[in-house]
């Protein structure tokens, strides 16, 4: 009797498939805008995580990089400060060219002694990363270290980059096919973080902020 | 019977109170639409963004792995098991050293120690693995590669379980436990003892292995 009444309930009850997940924590879901962008990207996302493959997804509205794998977050890194030129070529798949250059050691045939392995302190932490379609990311550190001749040097070379990427611009071809532009500041340790992860032709998407 | 009776009713109860919410949500939609033409526009033009999100959402989520599946950090040197968002195994892991290995008499050609990145499945589960090694694990120790395949078999070294996931690349144990939490590895990804007996036995041919 009592297992009658509980299927004549559950014959009328609402089954719930699958588990409603948050994609977006940040997002607003009165927001029109914001919905059409989310959607936007959840459509690129639905291409990429169909296939055996991980991929990046830069988060601008969230500040957050994600490496993903099948819609799921792997891995996270925060964006400290971010600028971007050209909004509207920020947009679809684009692919990673080549990882950022490592040094490797060799290992000496017969050698006594073991070859340092690599790790995440011998990553840069300063880098382009040239994408395709058009499309370049540079990564700078934050200069926030409690060592003064570390931050003098980060310093440097981030101002280094500056003058290379403006006079850049200055002597490009105006005529050629324009370059979109992301700069991403992160933590030292996040940004040889993200040049550890990265895979030659790795996918990324980007979601913008509503507004641009 | 009067049980029956009763989960009828609140059945009957039920549904009459959902048409009667509907009914009254279509009513107050009607009048406002005779008022507010636009805003009711918007309102439905959101609805349908919001329930398009939802969508969009639930076909990510049924990309995701409903299976327990396997993750690696190799900048961190960490493999959990993971069943949906839940942290099932936490090891200590070894993986790949990065460092290269020049090919005798082959030009430029090296080999790299690098764990691939990206998506695999385990392809086969061996208990009391043989190590068949490669012709780098000679090369490296200065010996010539033997010709007969039987002179390259090595018992005991993989520890007692191994989990293949293609090209030669494997989730074993190891002698050398005190090199746990470091990139020493020829690609392989090592575990202790008990934490590789944890994933042999929540592991299953097919389960994803997500590596970044």
């Amino acid at each position: 009797m009592n297992l009658c009444a509980i299927l004549f309930l559950l014959a009328f009850t609402t089954p719930s498939w699958g588990k409603d997940i948050e994609v977006f924590p940040d997002l607003n879901l009165n927001n029109p805008n914001e919905l059409k962008e989310a959607m936007r990207v959840l459509e690129e996302e639905l291409k990429l995580a169909a296939r055996p493959q991980t991929y990046l997804l830069i988060d601008l509205s969230g500040s957050t990089i994600s490496i993903k794998g099948r819609g799921v977050g792997l891995h996270q890194i925060p964006i400290m400060v971010w600028s971007a030129e050209s909004w509207k070529d920020l947009k679809g798949i684009h692919r990673l060219v080549a990882r950022p250059q490592v040094v490797r050691r060799k290992v000496e045939p017969g050698a006594e002694v073991e070859q340092e392995p690599i790790s995440l302190a011998d990553m840069p932490a300063d880098y382009v990363l040239s994408f395709t379609p058009s499309l370049s990311v540079t990564v700078v550190p934050s200069v926030e270290s409690d060592n003064l001749f570390q931050s003098a040097l980060l310093l440097g070379k981030v101002g280094w980059r500056n003058v290379k990427d403006w006079t850049g611009r200055l002597l490009m071809d105006r005529s050629s096919e324009p370059t979109a532009h992301l700069r991403l500041t992160l933590s030292v340790n996040h940004a040889q973080s993200l040049a550890w992860s990265l895979v030659d032709g790795m996918a990324l998407v980007i979601r913008r902020p509503a507004d641009k | 019977m009067g049980r029956l009776l009763l989960a009828t009713s609140a059945v009957v109860l039920l549904l009459l109170v959902v048409i009667s919410a509907f009914t009254t949500n279509h009513a107050a939609l009607e009048n406002s639409a005779a008022v507010h033409q636009p805003a009711v526009q918007d309102k439905a033009d959101l609805r349908t963004l919001q329930a398009r999100y939802k969508i969009l959402s639930k076909q990510l989520s049924h990309l995701m792995p409903t299976q327990p599946y396997i993750l690696v950090d190799t900048a961190r040197n960490r493999l959990y098991v993971k069943h949906q968002e839940q942290v099932v195994l936490d090891a200590i892991a070894s993986t790949g050293s990065g460092t290269i290995l020049d090919k005798p008499g082959e030009g430029n050609s090296q080999w790299i120690f690098d764990t691939p990145r990206g998506e695999f499945l385990v392809k086969s589960k061996l208990t009391n693995p043989t190590w068949i090694k490669p012709d780098w694990a000679f090369i490296e120790e200065g010996l010539a590669v033997p010709q007969n395949a039987a002179d390259r078999a090595e018992q005991g070294v993989l520890g007692e379980y191994a989990l293949g996931f293609g090209k030669g690349y494997f989730i074993h144990g190891t002698l050398y436990t005190r090199l746990l939490g470091k990139n020493v590895t020829h690609g392989c990804i090592r575990l202790n003892d008990s934490d590789l007996k944890g994933v042999y036995k929540l592991a299953r041919v097919g389960t994803p292995i997500m590596i970044f």
